[in-house]
């Protein structure tokens, strides 16, 4: 098997934009290759586009070809779409990283992006009931999914005492950390006073515990370790091991209604630090999947970073921050930078390897390996990938 | 649309193609019509299924299914009301319930005609069933067929 690296990575302006779904394809790609100028569109011969609502919003399926056409890029390993809702990006890179370790390619592209921004706005939650299971909850609802954090948070705080204080207190930190984030979509921070007096989305969820609808694309590039030395300049960035698992679908399926505990997350976890030969103590740097504040903190427990029900003393101590035991979310996370469903895990990817390089906007001194974690749906699947400066 | 002169799309239905012509599970909604909340079980190992399934049990692959009735009454285990950003076609507040129907299996469901704070953790709920919009379909020529179609959520009893 061998190894392989990420040696480019860039992204467009996330948020409501003017702009078609092709149109954030070019822009990210254009971002990408801007990022490391010594790869040209000819070197790549593996190509992934993720995108989830695209026969829905952009009318347009096999979206591969005609992605790879607006970059110009000729692929003669691969050329196809992945799709796991807000993993699709992770699961991109997973893929990519399984054809160039195999073998199959040597230099692959994954482009994920999303467009949801509608001409009306009544279009978003509604294309929303496509993402849980439509017959039987959507059917109820459910689309964007701030009822069921909410029953996390109620179970989270009925069980270990968590505060609304300390969901607050991810907002803040995570908004602080994308303040100057050019492409995020918030770029304005917020005190403690302001969060706690935003107003409520469901109970105890308040707006500023919620990541905003994003339109957005990224891309980043992997290639096998042979050609990565080639193809660029910069500190070699790897990918040490991956982990993707799903325990159900409906909600009717989820932990018998013990919601507030995600052992899908902490499975995949452990198969990641294994498959990464590395212990949750290793990871200097993490990006999780914050689409709501409570998010994190379930993360960071179940991640192995603290005790089970110790997340929310862990952001409040300040261990979630620059200075603390694993910095979380340094680019600001989807509570900041937004969340197009195909472009987040690539994003979340892109700021490790920015991170481990030591070229990050905000710089964790010194961090040599990291990690990045994406849920998807109704808490169904958990997406892990860890990344090192070396293999070893 | 012009160019879809009013025609139904299924592409963008919001319930559940209903009917022994679209779905094998169609026993659940002729079920539901009668008030009855039901489900699969499987026959080889006795594991009972939510969503109903038509085809396999997920446990042990058996195709030997039956169907069985659900309670229709439950507790509410925890409740959310969702103030902002509810889906169109709902009422806001849109409440969710996490509901124990008696120890067989807990739902998270939509609770109808809720106002903010009516229901609370432990309250008692109960199946409500409702008309959706019908479903029309291509018959014989010159023949319109419609599916008349239900859905269910639960109330506080
Ligand atoms: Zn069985």
């Amino acid at each position: 098997m061998r190894n392989v690296c990420v040696i480019a990575g860039g992204q467009n302006l996330w948020g409501v934009r003017q702009a078609t779904q092709r149109d954030m394809i070019q822009e990210a790609g254009k971002a990408c290759f801007e990022d490391n100028p010594i790869i040209k569109n000819k070197d790549i011969d593996g190509f992934i586009v993720g995108a989830c609502h695209t026969e829905r919003c952009s009318f347009q399926t096999h979206l591969a070809p005609q992605a790879a056409e607006c970059l110009g890029i000729k692929p003669v390993n691969l050329c196809c779409r992945v799709e796991l809702l807000c993993a699709t990006g992770s699961t991109g890179i997973i893929v990519a990283d399984a054809m160039i370790r195999s073998g199959k390619a040597d230099v692959v592209m994954v482009v994920g992006v999303e467009k949801l921004y509608m001409p009306q706005r009544w279009e978003i939650p509604f294309s929303e009931l496509g993402t849980c299971d439509h017959e039987f909850d959507c059917t109820n609802g459910m689309g964007l999914p701030p009822p069921a954090f909410a029953t996390v948070a109620q179970q989270h705080m009925k069980l270990y005492g968590t505060t609304e204080e300390q969901l607050a207190m991810v907002a803040v930190k995570n908004r602080r950390n994308g303040l100057n984030n050019k492409k995020g979509q918030m770029q304005k921070a917020i005190t403690l006073e302001e969060a706690m007096s935003s107003r409520t989305i469901v109970r105890p969820l308040k707006l500023t515990d919620c990541c905003p609808v994003t339109d957005g694309g990224a891309a980043i590039i992997l290639a096998c370790e042979e050609k990565a030395k080639d193809l660029t300049d910069k500190p070699l960035v790897y990918i040490r091991g991956s982990a993707q698992g799903t325990q159900h679908q409906m909600s009717a399926n989820f932990n018998n209604g013990v919601w507030s505990t995600w052992d899908t997350l902490r499975i995949v976890g452990e198969q990641a630090y294994k498959h990464a030969r590395v212990t949750p103590k290793d990871i200097n740097v993490a990006q999780t999947h914050d689409c709501f504040t409570i998010s994190e903190i379930v993360e960071v427990e179940e991640l192995g970073f603290c005790k089970k029900g110790e997340g929310g003393p862990f952001v409040q101590e300040g261990k979630s921050d620059f200075g603390g035991l694993v910095p979380v979310n340094t680019d600001g996370g989807l509570l900041s930078c937004g969340h197009p469903f195909g472009g987040t895990g690539i994003r979340q990817g892109i700021e490790i390897m920015h991170q481990l390089r030591g070229d990050a906007v905000k710089q964790v001194e010194g961090a040599r390996i990291g990690l990045t974690h994406n849920l998807s749906g109704l808490i169904s699947a958990h997406t892990v990938l860890i990344y090192g400066r070396d293999m070893e | 649309m012009s160019i879809t002169e009013g025609k139904y799309a299924a592409s963008m239905d919001m319930w559940p193609l209903q009917g022994k012509q679209f779905t094998r599970i169609y026993p659940f909604f002729d079920n539901l019509k009668e008030g009855r909340l039901t489900t699969t079980k499987c026959k080889d190992c006795g594991t009972l299924s939510f969503p109903p399934r038509g085809v396999i049990c997920p446990e042990c692959l058996s195709e030997n299914l039956e169907w069985v009735d659900l309670p229709t009454k439950g507790t509410a285990l925890s409740v959310t009301y969702e103030e902002v950003g509810v889906p169109i076609g709902f009422e806001t507040p849109l409440v969710h319930a996490m509901v124990d129907l008696g120890g067989v299996l807990t739902l998270f469901s939509r609770i109808k005609d809720c106002p903010m704070g009516a229901l609370n953790v432990g309250d008692e709920v109960k199946l409500v069933v409702f008309p959706v919009d019908p479903q029309p379909f291509d018959g014989k020529k010159g023949e319109d067929n419609v599916i008349q179609r239900v859905f269910f959520c639960f109330e506080k009893a």
